[in-house]
């Protein structure tokens, strides 16, 4: 059993030195390694093969690992490109709208502040936006909130640097008004349902049509004359009543104010020419 | 039995053309083949270690172009050698069989010198020691570590699997 082991390391010596003296004889590729070529070429040419096969196997592994984690990648700079895009586009919209607003503070007669939402009421019950300015940036109650397509409403309450400002569609709101084109005066009132009313003396000659324009009338120096308060969209003609009802379209769309301008100041003058239709 | 121990053979010279080169650090490659020898070699004495490193060593000759019969003389009588250290040393152990495995490299890159000397080999020893037999024998043993826990781990799965 010892005598096998060594036997057989005496056996792998003796073949190597054997292939070695051959080689080393022939002075390179000589007889020898054309024998051993003979019965080793077909394993070597499989083991090329296999081989080849296997580092193919391979390389397929490492592109396919290599493709998901760059696509892994891909998706994450996706990702957060599009959140980018996002941003921009918001930012953009912010840069828009507040281009506007400074736009129309500008053009106003009087001292205005500028206001951003940080809360909504839209409950069918009241209807109110709380504005980030309050009793020591100088708001006080009853101030308008304007935004550059016309009125919004006015403050209803004044906290410690923050005001909650009464939508005009608010069920509670009511404001004095007038039809531009034919001066008739009248009320327009928030309805439960958010829409706007305008109640008016049933005259003969009032001659208020859908798509008229109503705005403040400015009586009672409360809001200035001349802001858009909406249009007219339909009639109730209740026959032989005292008041006939308008159905009116806000001329601005509460659910997408963002900021708004609180007038501080007074003005006696007619706003209307200072307001875009449309913004 | 014979034939698992050829593909052992035959596949870690094979992975050693293949997959290896790609766990390449600055250069330097563990040597599979050898690692393969030594750790058969532990486990089942002299001969068969003999056998499993000159026919993967005979392989490696073979694909690699060069002159046959060094490396298969060189890791034959590695396989040899590791072979005979259980029953004088206590090698069961991995802190034991690392170490070994490295010093094991270092010895089998002396041999495969000393051999291609007669071939009049140009290189310097000095600097295959540093650049080559060095580095080598510190990958080797890190990859015999993981080898070791492999085979280990196959073994009480196998243990387990005969006791049910």
């Amino acid at each position: 059993m010892r005598f096998r082991k060594y036997a057989l390391l005496l056996g792998v010596l003796l073949t190597s030195l054997v292939l070695l003296t051959v080689q080393a004889r022939g002075g390179g590729p000589t007889r020898a390694g054309d024998l051993l070529a003979l019965a080793l070429n077909p394993v070597q040419s499989l083991l090329a093969k296999i081989h080849r096969g296997a580092l193919g196997t391979w390389h397929t592994f490492t592109d396919w690992k290599a493709v998901r984690t760059e696509n892994a990648a891909l998706r994450a700079d996706n990702e957060r490109l599009r959140v980018q895009s996002l941003q921009v586009r918001e930012t953009d919209q912010e840069n828009r709208r507040l281009r506007r607003l400074l736009a129309l503070r500008d053009r106003l007669p009087l001292t205005t502040l500028t206001g951003e939402i940080i809360g909504r009421e839209g409950g069918g019950w009241a209807r109110s936006l709380t504005v980030n300015r309050g009793r020591s940036d100088g708001i006080a109650q009853q101030m308008p909130a304007i935004v550059p397509e016309g009125l919004v409403g006015r403050v209803a309450q004044v906290r410690s640097g923050a005001s909650v400002v009464q939508l005009l569609n608010d069920p509670t709101s009511t404001v004095g008004a007038v039809v531009q084109r034919t001066r008739t005066a009248g009320l327009v009132e928030g309805e439960p349902s958010g829409g706007l009313r305008f109640k008016f003396m049933a005259r003969d000659g009032s001659g208020v049509t859908p798509g008229d324009l109503i705005v403040t009338s400015g009586v009672g120096t409360l809001f200035p004359k001349g802001i858009p308060v909406g249009r007219v969209t339909a009639i109730e003609d209740k026959g032989s009543a005292l008041f006939h009802f308008a159905l009116v379209a806000p001329a601005v769309d509460f659910a997408r104010v963002e900021e708004v301008l609180l007038l501080t100041g007074q003005s006696t003058q007619d706003l209307a020419g200072l307001f875009i239709p449309g913004g | 039995m014979r034939f698992s121990l050829f593909l052992m053979a035959f596949g870690g010279s094979l992975a050693q053309s293949s997959v290896v080169p790609s766990w390449s650090i600055g250069g330097v490659m563990p040597d599979l083949p050898l690692i393969m020898t030594a750790l058969v070699a532990l486990r089942r004495g002299p001969e068969t270690g003999c056998l499993v490193g000159f026919a993967s060593g005979l392989f490696q000759d073979a694909a690699s172009g060069s002159l046959l019969g060094v490396q298969a003389l060189s890791r034959g009588l590695a396989g040899f050698a590791m072979g005979l250290l259980p029953g004088r040393l206590w090698v069961g152990h991995p802190l034991v069989q690392i170490p070994g495995l490295l010093l094991l490299t270092v010895a089998e890159g002396l041999l495969r010198f000393g051999l291609l000397q007669l071939f009049h080999y140009p290189a310097r020893l000095s600097e295959l020691f540093v650049h080559v037999i060095l580095p080598q024998a510190l990958y080797n043993g890190l990859v015999g570590a993981a080898c070791v826990v492999v085979f280990e781990t196959a073994q009480v799965l196998r243990r387990r699997h005969t006791w049910t």
